[in-house]
């Protein structure tokens, strides 16, 4: 019975033949799993590309550099106009996703449980918190671009023009990450709530989603520690 | 031929392990929300004591990649179970990032000699 098809799929629909030439999934995971452990893995890459670059040409001009303190000093709020309060306004954003990842991480243990309710519950919280990040990007950016600081140009604090361009490109990308990640967790709730993952058997799909989610968090904490805290 | 499912057994948790999955889980939101308040009020802290920078910005700089190192093994050994996993699919996720120390290196060090040539060259 080599040829077996998984009876739960998990989450697949082909042959174990199909799936693995060998006959049977090497770790003993999904398919599924394995290829999101793959494509984070690349996608670790792109990032750390990205950062990498910022590292290099920061060196390059590290007599030059401006000063996190002073480009990020504000709130970009209308009530706190004028108010100088140094990264508020970026850790709020960061709690943001440490919570959201922590509910993400509950969804992924009710699934465990089977609990279809429990799944929903934890989901909500979560793409609400990504929507609100995404919210809070754009309040950033808005601020700093009416400031003068965009891809091409800088203003007095930003100095140097690498710094607008690897702020935006870099946080863009992330926040393009997190943009994905609302759309699938939208999915993921519609489809739990319809009973989905109870008629597969399992819930891994919230666990392949719940992988990804946790990575745009883990970039984060890098994108955060470039631009904000070094 | 007995066909083993893969990772049947995670998949579906008895009340017990559900129960441990939520306390280590509660543990690790609590690390990181002190570890990042930590490193927030440090850089908060250094901005009032030197706000035109020097002093020990390379300590502190240090401080906060090591922290950051700290907040990545738990999301990845926690969040994303990476210590739950078998041996070698651990290892396959892990060594990959050998790669990138040899990268922040190299380009640390090309950065730095861009940064020397400046004085020659006026490229920047």
């Amino acid at each position: 019975m080599a040829d077996a098809t998984l009876h739960h799929g998990h989450g697949d629909t082909g042959s174990v033949k199909e799936l693995w030439n060998g006959g049977k999934s090497p770790f003993r995971l999904g398919y599924g799993k394995v290829m999101m452990w793959y494509f984070l893995i690349s996608d670790t890459f792109t990032f750390a590309s990205f950062l990498i670059a910022y590292a290099a040409l920061r060196f390059a001009q590290a007599d030059n550099w401006p000063n996190p303190a002073e480009v990020f000093s504000s709130i970009p709020l209308d009530i706190f106009h004028g108010v100088s309060a140094p990264l508020v306004f970026v850790s709020f954003m960061t709690f943001l996703l440490i919570l959201s990842s922590w509910t993400m991480v509950r969804a992924v243990q009710e699934g465990y449980r089977m609990n279809k309710d429990g799944v929903v519950k934890y989901l909500i919280p979560t793409i609400i918190c990504g929507i609100l990040f995404i919210f809070c990007q754009y309040l950033e950016w808005t601020h700093l671009i009416h400031d003068g600081m965009t891809p091409t140009t800088a203003t007095a604090t930003t100095k140097i023009t690498n710094f607008g361009q690897l702020f935006f490109v870099i946080t863009g990308f992330h926040g393009m990450h997190v943009l994905g990640g609302v759309v699938l967790n939208i999915w993921l709730a519609v489809s739990a709530a319809n009973g989905r993952f109870d008629k597969v058997g399992h819930y891994e799909m919230v666990e392949k989603i719940g992988l990804y989610w946790h990575f745009v968090d883990l970039v984060w904490v890098y994108v955060f520690l470039c631009f904000y805290l070094l | 031929m007995n066909f083993e499912v893969p990772s049947e057994a995670h998949l579906h948790w008895n009340e017990n392990e559900y129960n441990e999955g939520k306390k280590s889980v509660m543990k690790t939101i609590i690390i990181l929300s002190i570890v990042t308040v930590i490193e927030v009020g440090a850089a908060m802290v250094y901005d009032k004591i030197y706000p035109t920078g020097g002093g020990p910005k390379m300590w502190l700089n240090l401080f906060m990649a090591v922290m950051s190192v700290v907040k990545v093994v738990y999301i990845m050994g926690i969040f994303m179970h990476v210590n739950h996993e078998t041996g070698w699919f651990k290892r396959t996720i892990l060594l990959p990032f050998l790669f990138l120390i040899w990268a922040i290196i190299a380009f640390a060090v090309e950065g730095g000699s861009w940064h020397a040539m400046r004085e020659l060259l006026n490229v920047f």
